[in-house]
């Protein structure tokens, strides 16, 4: 199958899979990894999917969009996408972003320079569906012909038309899809195009004008958050119920008192965790318990909808839902009447609730809002916690979640912290704003229809599963047991499915966690190691 | 949305093969379920993990925390891996009937 596509392909041949994954073609991992014959390999889309499901971009899909019932409602949808894009084109309709795409449209000068900054693109060994310019000026090249002025004609005659059909809309949709929307490009592009950006505007076309959106974003996420309070599906007396179960474990495991203040009225500080910590990786919010309460601050959770769950998927794909979320944890922080809001282990969260929404939370709405990167170094250094840093005396290494350090350029506090705490603190290659995405950002961590992981795990996570590989590579045995610290939920998330897949752990003594978590186990007073290496 | 059959009726069921309609679930539906991934004979044991996680998705809208699975049921991961193939989530609540895990869990 072809590797190098034209862009009028795109258009072509609806229900013929465009291109495919080839594992031998995929860069190379270090050993063991690199024996392909003992990895898993992939689930393969099955007859019945193909039969129901749209299938038809490169061998995976993460959408299961069902296949249209007529040609009507192919049209229908097609027509619906034109509307969008002239939405998308129009400042009534989105004054928010509306600038920085007109920018990324005009300035692209086509040097092509954004590619190799792309993980995706260069794990996949340059299979052109994954470069940034190829999506994008697809786009482009739609919005030329269909939004301005004599573009239908121009098109004609430059023969450069990508034809607009169910087929190129159909893929489209999962292609935006195909990006972990982490930014590489924009940050290598000399002229400040932002292909991450036309990605997203291209899902938010999907969602607000055709109703399509990724269940796990939307009907499981967004959508359930603003209604019960949570994506996970917890309501206020469940999330209170599961912390003082965990402050009750965790009291006895230590030995030292934890415990949670909750709806405090008038603390300083009002902290937002991602739920999804409460659940899958306890560990997390009892580590910030234990520090808040050893350092002495006045702190509370919050139980009120959805204010003890700070993601806000909606900056994945949709801007109503993104506002709507922002607006009640604003509202929430007003209420409680706290100095400042901090926000937990989660990068997304940062960017959309620091960055995104500066637009959005005007007068009094505007709390200041604080990373967990410099409140946890501000802990670390108070003089408040004895530490021991001789109990972290393990090979650590501290993966950059994209939203915290690339886009919002916190790179420092994290690094102090680890420097002091972690005597084997160890960088990759590269990092800081030149990270790589750990494969699952962009909101795909949280997708897993059909056979979505496997891509994720074998192309998105590639080059960052390499780079983790070699930044251990001067202790590679499974004897010794290394620690990813990886300060966000998402990236957690990928992480867990990255070490799994490759069986990292048996084979390389590689897992993974938080930041607040290595601090906590190296204080003085935590008799116990709090970090448990072998899953409980 | 899939069909699966099970124990000789069709359910709809999710791509990952959860049952989309918790309230037709029955004991059939789990012994049917553990079949497909290889297991013959559901103990006492099982039944003590589904029966808790089912209890506790019809009473909370969600499925515990493992730790609290873990803590009720006295069942060690380790355990539990050997009692569903495929873990606590993919197994276990699979043939509970009750619906995937959602969210960033």
């Amino acid at each position: 199958m072809k590797k190098n596509l034209k862009l009028t392909d795109f258009s072509k041949d609806g229900d013929t899979q465009l291109t495919e994954v080839n594992v031998d073609e995929l860069i190379p991992l270090p050993p063991p990894y690199d024996k392909v014959e003992e990895l898993p390999g992939w689930k393969r889309i099955t007859e019945d999917q193909k039969e129901r499901l749209v299938c038809n971009l490169n061998g995976f899909v993460a959408l299961s969009l069902p296949k249209p019932q007529n040609k009507e409602e192919e049209k229908r949808y097609v027509e619906q996408f034109v509307s969008g894009l002239k939405k998308l084109l129009s400042w009534e309709n989105n004054w928010t972003f509306l600038q920085p795409l007109l920018l990324s449209l005009d300035y692209c000068a086509q040097c092509q320079t954004c590619n190799d900054a792309c993980p995706i693109y260069l794990a996949s060994s340059k299979n052109d569906l994954y470069r940034p310019t190829f999506r994008a000026e697809v786009f482009r090249r739609l919005v030329n012909k269909y939004v301005k002025p004599g573009g239908k004609l121009r098109a004609k005659l430059n023969k450069r038309d990508i034809e607009l059909n169910w087929t190129t809309i159909s893929r489209l949709y999962e292609l935006s899809y195909r990006c972990n929307l982490c930014r590489r490009c924009a940050q290598s592009c000399p002229m400040g195009v932002d292909n991450a950006l036309i990605t997203r505007e291209l899902r938010k076309l999907f969602s607000q004008e055709l109703g399509w959106a990724p269940k796990e974003l939307h009907e499981k996420g967004t959508v359930l958050q603003l209604e019960v309070g949570s994506p996970t599906g917890m309501k206020p007396h469940v999330v209170k119920d599961n912390v003082e179960f965990l402050d009750e474990d965790f009291t006895d495991i230590t030995g030292v008192e934890v415990s949670t203040p909750w709806d405090r009225e008038g603390a300083d500080v009002l902290l937002i965790h991602s739920a999804g910590d409460i659940l899958s990786w306890p560990e997390s919010p009892v580590a910030f318990a234990i520090l808040c309460n050893a350092a002495g601050i006045s702190w509370t959770l919050s139980s009120e909808v959805p204010g003890y769950d700070g993601v806000n998927y909606g900056l994945f794909y949709d801007d109503v839902q993104l506002a709507k979320i922002a607006t009640k944890h604003a509202q929430i922080a007003k209420k409680l009447k706290v100095k400042k809001i901090v926000m937990g282990e989660c990068g997304h969260q940062h960017k959309a609730f620091m960055a995104v929404s500066d637009r959005l939370l005007t007068g009094d709405l505007n709390i200041p809002r604080e990373s967990v990167m410099t409140f946890l170094e501000n802990l670390a250094f108070s003089g408040k916690i004895k530490f021991d840093p001789s109990k972290n005396d393990f090979p650590v290494t501290l993966h950059d979640p994209c939203n915290i350090v690339r886009n919002l350029g916190i790179v420092e506090p994290q690094r102090r912290i680890l420097r002091y705490l972690c005597p084997q603190f160890r960088e990759m290659t590269p990092h800081g704003v030149e990270n790589y995405c750990c494969g699952g950002g962009g909101g795909l961590s949280m997708m897993s229809q059909t056979n979505f992981t496997d891509w994720k795990v074998n192309v998105a996570g590639r080059i960052k599963f390499k780079q983790i590989l070699e930044a251990f590579s001067d202790q590679p045995g499974p004897e010794v047991k290394k620690y990813i610290c990886a300060p966000c939920l998402n990236c957690k998330m990928q992480f867990r499915d990255l070490l799994a897949y490759y069986g990292a752990w048996e084979k390389s003594g590689i897992t993974y966690g938080g930041l607040a978590e290595l601090i906590v186990n190296a204080m003085v007073d935590i008799k116990k190691p709090f970090i448990e290496w072998e899953e409980y | 949305m899939a069909q699966l059959e099970l124990a000789g009726n069709t359910y709809e069921v999710d791509d990952n093969g959860f049952l989309q309609e918790t309230e037709k679930w029955n004991e059939d539906i789990a012994k049917a379920y553990a079949a497909k991934e290889g297991v013959t004979e559901l103990t006492e044991d099982h039944w003590t993990a589904i029966n808790y996680l089912r209890n506790y998705y019809l009473e909370n809208g969600i499925c515990p925390m493992i730790r609290r699975l873990i803590k009720v049921t006295g069942f060690n991961l380790k355990r539990l891996y050997e009692l569903f193939p495929q873990g606590p989530a993919d197994s276990a609540c699979k043939w509970a009937g009750v619906p995937k895990p959602t969210g960033c869990i």
